[in-house]
């Protein structure tokens, strides 16, 4: 009896340190790329990563907890004492493995951490061939495709900013127009993505009968829909300098087409003779002395401040986006610290394993808790760091960024595959690159970060290896 | 948490235009060098070309540091390689100037009357255009912005044209020259017409080296 009060100690002391960690170093790569491009203050930065991380913890989590607690091996062949033992020992062994990674400073991920110790730890217990390979091919394949469909998502919206923005006389016009639209699109999107999908183990624990899939969509796009006419009024509002006279000589038509004037007008001149030749000769002076004054106000025109604008306004849509992937982070990465904790505590508590219970509430709530307060001790200062190191992620590149990311990481939330937000992020951010938006990109990091996968799984299941041996000596007579 | 710091090189385009900057410094102590050469001031020659040597090397050092900070793996909007010709040729612009403002040192020879009009005009010349370049290096930064293509990229495509029309308007001027020289040979002497084909070919380099400066430029736009 005392040693399951030590062991449930343990666990939750454990789970909550990887909490903790995740709080305190992962939060950065949802934020860090906002508070970078200016979009939002760090004091501001925190406060939405804290509501939203924790509203994805609690209300989406429970899926891919489910799948770190009892996916990935038959939990049911353990007995409950070996299970909880091999959980906590999982916890310690990513705990660790995430400490040495950091201090040599290589990019590895949480969610690989927990997923090889899991592994490791299932493949000891209950013998290679009792794993669930299938699903755990799944979840390796989803760290391949996950960096891929947010850097292709990623791409074509970028690409599609500049067609419709950038490339544009008027970008600040431009960006209006497109900005309403825009929000219309994040937010059906994400809220289709979470309502149909990601609050189904929801709605029976609130006692609520679950709505109709129609009802759900139609509450997306309603709000949606709302989003859009709140975009439309704020920007109705904001001042549109419109520089008719500029875009009118700026238009390269018109160079053009007083280029060709001066071309004819030459031809004239020079074949014929007379008065006719003297007032050609009088015409192409003007033309000329027009196409002169046309070149010089477009040269003079300076774009910088338009540019600048457009990012302003791509700054509010960018906090839209950060919220998503703070929510996203919140429901995928919880359950790295919360899926071997549910399972030892289930075991230890009721002394049976019983794979079918649904994870408590009040165990996705301590782990959004754990998660804030890892941002509040440690996770600001990251944050901040990771800021000032990537200003060069404006709001129109953060935003299409941050939108892959979400996108990709909310959808492998509510499939219960527990990603990397970091290197889908990192996915994304590549996407924008290759749209030729980004200034300098080191491409070495890829290599390191393919590197991490390769060694991530063996350290992890190594390290949960003998942690669970030690465990056992100690713990099981 | 380091993945983003490390995944994030720094940005070449803004060292670029220091650097373009810094060549044109260089432009412009030679052409103050050339004014005094002109006006029959010696005294001050060698030590504006000392002057130049050292801005010369400045810009040599922004150089260095850009190439330091773009490793084989490095991904830009632009081709790598296209970057360092870029630079390849803006430090050309510099060495040019560095060798103008030498060459002006070495003999103090009289201008003749009959090249002096022409001279000033063609220095002029080459000056604009080092300037006209300049002013497309400096919209790199709005060509990044802007994904490098629309409107930006015509407007750049302009200037680029506008450098080379300089460029031609120099070729006519350097060849009145040459005609002119030759056609009053006997007022030089051998050292002194050798050292006038030099620095007027030097002079003409400036805006050779920035119509190609100007063209490399617009190879990196997407214009369809």
């Amino acid at each position: 009896m005392e040693a399951t009060t030590v062991l449930i100690g343990l666990t939750i002391l454990f789970g909550f340190y990887m909490a903790w960690n995740i709080g305190a170093n992962d939060v950065a790569n949802a934020m860090g790329t906002s508070v970078g491009s200016g979009a939002l203050t760090l004091r501001r930065a925190v406060l939405v990563a804290a509501v939203l991380e924790f509203s994805g913890a609690f209300l989406v989590g429970a899926a891919v907890t489910d799948t770190l607690r009892s996916k990935l091996f038959d939990t049911s062949l353990l007995d409950p004492l070996t299970l909880g033992c091999g959980m906590i020992a999982s916890l310690l062994a990513a705990g660790v493995w995430l400490q040495i990674a950091s201090y040599f400073g290589w990019p590895v991920s949480t969610t690989h951490s927990i997923v090889g110790a899991v592994v490791g730890f299932g493949c000891v217990a209950v013998g290679v061939n009792e794993i669930e390979w299938g699903e755990v091919g799944k979840i390796a394949s989803s760290w391949v495709v996950s960096p891929l469909m947010a850097g292709a998502v990623s791409y074509i919206l970028f690409r599609i900013i500049l067609v419709k923005v950038f490339y544009k006389k008027n970008p600040v016009a431009a960006a209006h127009r497109i900005t309403p639209p825009l929000v219309f699109i994040v937010l059906t999107v994400m809220l289709s993505v979470t309502g149909l999908k990601g609050l189904k183990g929801m709605w029976p624990r609130m006692g609520i009968e679950a709505p109709a899939p129609a009802l759900i969509w139609l509450a997306a796009v309603l709000i949606g829909v709302t989003g859009y006419l709140i975009a439309k009024k704020m920007l109705s509002r904001a001042h549109v300098d419109e520089h008719p006279e500029n875009n009118h000589l700026l238009n390269s038509y018109v160079a053009r087409g007083l280029e060709k004037a001066g071309m004819h007008l030459r031809r004239v001149a020079d074949t014929s003779e007379g008065v006719i030749q003297d007032r050609a000769v009088a015409l192409l002076e003007q033309v000329d002395a027009l196409a002169a004054d046309a070149r010089h106000t477009a040269m003079q025109l300076p774009p910088t401040n338009e540019f600048r604008e457009v990012e302003r306004i791509f700054s509010y849509l960018q906090i839209l986006t950060a919220c998503f992937v703070a929510f996203a982070h919140g429901a995928n990465d919880v359950a790295n610290a919360i899926g071997p904790m549910a399972g030892a505590l289930e075991a230890f508590r009721d002394g049976a394993v019983n794979a079918k219970a649904a994870v408590p509430l009040w165990l996705l709530a301590l782990g959004g808790v754990g998660i804030i307060i890892g941002l509040a001790t440690w996770g600001w200062r990251v944050i901040e760091t990771v800021g000032k190191r990537i200003t060069e992620l404006t709001p129109t590149r953060g935003f299409c960024a941050e939108f892959g990311a979400a996108l990709t990481i909310l959808v492998a939330s509510v499939f219960g595959l527990p990603v990397s937000t970091t290197h889908t992020l990192v996915g994304a951010i590549l996407g924008v690159g290759l749209a030729r938006g980004i200034g300098a990109l080191n491409l070495t990091t890829m290599r390191d970060i393919v590197a991490s996968w390769l060694v991530t799984i063996p350290a992890g299941a190594g390290l949960a290896i003998v942690f669970y041996f030690i465990l056992r000596a100690i713990f099981i007579p | 948490m380091r993945t983003f710091a490390k995944l994030f090189g720094r940005s070449p385009f803004v060292p670029l235009r220091t650097h373009m900057d810094k060549a044109s410094e260089c432009v412009a102590k030679a052409a103050q060098a050339i004014d005094h050469f002109l006006a029959g001031e010696f005294e001050h020659l060698a030590e504006l070309a000392e002057f130049v040597s050292r801005l010369e090397h400045e810009a040599d050092r922004v150089k260095n540091d850009i190439r330091n900070h773009l490793p084989k793996g490095m991904f830009l909007p632009i081709d790598r390689a296209n970057l360092l010709e870029i630079l390849a040729t803006q430090d050309s612009i510099a060495d040019k100037a560095e060798n103008i403002a030498i060459l002006l040192t070495f003999k103090h020879m009289p201008v003749a009357q009959a090249i002096r009009a022409d001279f000033r005009l063609f220095v002029d010349k080459n000056l604009e255009a080092v300037q006209a370049v300049r002013e497309v290096v400096h919209h790199l930064d709005e060509l990044m912005e802007s994904g490098f293509g629309g409107a930006e990229a015509d407007r750049v495509k302009g200037m680029v044209e506008g450098v080379a029309l300089k460029e031609h308007e120099v070729d006519v001027i350097q060849r009145r020259l040459l005609k002119t020289m030759l056609a009053r040979e006997a007022d030089f002497t051998y050292g002194e017409f050798f050292l006038w084909t030099r620095l007027i070919q030097q002079v003409a380099d400036l805006s050779n080296l920035s119509e190609k400066l100007g063209n490399m430029i617009r190879m990196t736009l997407e214009i369809k």
